[in-house]
């Protein structure tokens, strides 16, 4: 074989580089939240007193939970709806012909892009208006909105892969339409559709700009924003530990969640890109 | 679990579908019809709100004078542009643009063929590789403050020695590594798609004819990625033009202002100062400059990817 030992090295320690670059801050901040509030500072790598006080400390008011609920059920509404939109329009661009349908997605595309915070105030204000300020509601509405572009885009890239001709070949068999949908395509399109529903809910989870200007109490503020007055409020305490303890909680099922499901999501980010 | 799905459903669904059968060949607003409720639904919540915002640039408006509201005309404008604050935050969002684009966009290629060779546990890097995309954003902030950039606690101070204030002393540089940790990934899964899509005969017939690396990298490789990178650079550009977590989070746009960009310099000012005219001008500003920066990025992926293929 072509390839010596000495290249071999040479690959294996341009991955141990790049995987500690990825990772490095993240093991750090996990190191931290185990640290007790004395050694916080003393640099090791490997806490010297473990201890589970951060995450106690998180879980014993409501500074974290509410924000905690507020974020999974926020994202999962914005999530569902963001979907069951997408698909009807996914199914039309992969299934169906039309005039305008290119304009049609460069629109979607366009709103994707469109800047957030320019569209901040005004929300703000309809919003105080309408009394959904500070509501689950008045965060899902523009979840949805920035989530659906993605969702359109990343279902009609895996609906197009669908062999639909099977669905004609089972009604030719005799089933109903319905049941040629449910019991054929269904099941084929399920994988792209889980994978749509775990992006947006990532998106939906990630957002900042809209939790922190859209919310104001512990009502509907999210994870993120919650984060930010971890910071502000502990002026005399040092917030490192409980930060740290924050921030693996929130990450953490994220991590486990790609680790288990990253062909799918890989698949996903560059959808359309593989078969193009 | 998977068996499950399709077992439960038929019944009821099989009732209401044939509804939606005979419409086949009805005209072709029919044929648009699955498409309307999200169109309609975004246009409603981004363009209502933009046109909100476009009335208000128009008004001089400032929330802490009640009744003040009245019409100016482009006197918002010309007062924005007058702002050296906001050219100063205007120069910041291009700073910060450009040098994150181009530094992850390099780390995101050096990745990507990394990641193109098969090696033993590529999954696993991979995964690893992603994973700062996939981090809540605002905790990547908080992450690299507290932990990387703190003059006590910080990794960079615990490892190098000192005690630098990373976050006041070079507070746009310190806001761009975390940027930029936080986009490599991006620009990786993006640019790796490209290499994926290249033909192995291309390559293999270049090798037969004795190319080296470096010359089958830059007449066969770089070429057929060139549209994966512009796309990448558009994508990434529109995406970082509105980066706010990062300077809300770490800096809060200062010492002073530093690291204000312009989405942080709009929510100042209309969240902290009030101005609601003002901060809307400077909305509309952004909008048109995203604008000009999307269409270039959606011509471009019509066509690198097949966004509107239909049926084959």
């Amino acid at each position: 074989m072509a390839v010596t030992t000495g290249r071999k090295a040479r690959w294996a320690l341009i991955d141990v580089v790049v995987v500690v670059y990825a990772l490095f801050p993240v093991l750090w901040i996990a190191s931290l939240s185990f640290k007790t509030k004395e050694t916080l500072a003393d640099g090791n790598f490997i806490p010297r007193e473990w201890t589970l006080q951060n995450y106690a400390d998180i879980f014993a008011t409501n500074e974290f939970i509410r924000p905690l609920i507020n974020s999974l059920g926020i994202a999962t509404i914005a999530t569902l709806i963001a979907v069951v939109l997408g698909m009807m329009a996914a199914y039309a661009i992969a299934r169906l012909d039309f005039p305008g349908k290119k304009a049609l997605i460069g629109v979607s595309l366009l709103i994707a892009m469109f800047p957030q915070i320019s569209l901040v105030t005004p929300l703000f204000n309809i919003e105080s208006a309408l009394g959904l300020f500070d509501t689950w509601p008045g965060l899902i509405l523009p979840y949805i909105t920035f989530a659906l572009p993605l969702a359109i885009y990343t279902l009609s890239a895996f609906f197009r892969e669908i062999p639909w001709e099977l669905e004609k070949a089972a009604k030719m068999d005799g089933a109903t339409p319905g049941q040629a949908f449910w019991r054929v395509i269904a099941p084929l399109a399920a994988p792209g559709v889980f994978t749509t529903a775990i992006l947006v809910f990532i998106f939906c989870w990630n957002d900042f700009v809209f939790a922190i200007s859209l919310t104001s109490t512990e009502a509907s503020r999210t994870v993120p924003a919650a984060l930010s007055f971890f910071t502000g409020t502990s002026q005399f305490e040092d917030p490192t530990g409980t930060i740290s303890a924050a921030a693996v909680v929130i990450t953490v099922p994220i991590v486990l969640f790609v680790l288990f499901f990253q062909r799918r999501i890989v698949a996903g980010l560059t959808s359309g890109a593989v078969k193009g | 679990m998977t068996t499950t799905t399709a077992a439960p459903t038929p019944p009821p669904v099989s009732e209401a579908a044939p509804v939606s059968a005979p419409r086949r060949r009805a005209n072709p607003w029919k044929r648009r019809a699955p498409l309307l409720p999200a169109l309609l639904f975004t246009i409603a919540v981004t363009q209502v709100p933009f046109l909100v915002t476009v009335f208000y640039s128009f008004q001089s408006w400032n929330l802490v004078r009640p009744g003040s509201q009245h019409f100016v005309g482009v006197q918002n404008y010309v007062d924005v542009f007058a702002d050296s604050q906001f050219r100063g935050a205007m120069l910041n969002t291009v700073l910060l643009t450009v040098v994150c684009v181009f530094v992850s966009m390099l780390l995101g290629l050096g990745l990507a063929l990394l990641l193109d060779r098969k090696f033993v546990g590529r999954s696993v890097v991979r995964t690893l590789i992603i994973t700062p995309f996939l981090i809540l954003p605002a905790a990547g902030a908080l992450l690299w403050k507290t932990t990387m950039f703190d003059p006590t606690y910080g990794l960079l101070n615990v490892g190098f020695g000192g005690n630098t204030d990373w976050l006041s002393e070079f507070p746009l540089a310190s806001v761009m590594t975390q940027v930029v940790w936080q986009w490599t990934p991006f620009m990786t899964l993006l640019i790796l798609a490209g290499l994926q899509g290249q033909s192995k005969e291309v390559l293999e017939a270049a090798q037969v004819d004795g190319a080296g690396r470096w010359r089958t990298f830059a007449s066969i490789t770089l070429p057929q990625l060139s549209r994966y990178l512009q796309l990448a650079a558009l994508l990434g550009a529109i995406y970082i033009v509105n980066s706010f977590d990062a300077i809300y989070l770490m800096t809060q746009g200062g010492p002073g202002t530093a690291s204000t960009n312009l989405p942080f310099y709009i929510y100042q000012r209309a969240f902290e100062g009030f101005d609601v005219g003002q901060s809307s001008a400077m909305g509309v500003i952004v909008v048109v400059l995203t604008l000009v920066v999307a269409t270039f990025a959606l011509r471009l992926m019509f066509r690198t990817f097949e966004v509107s293929g239909g049926v084959k």
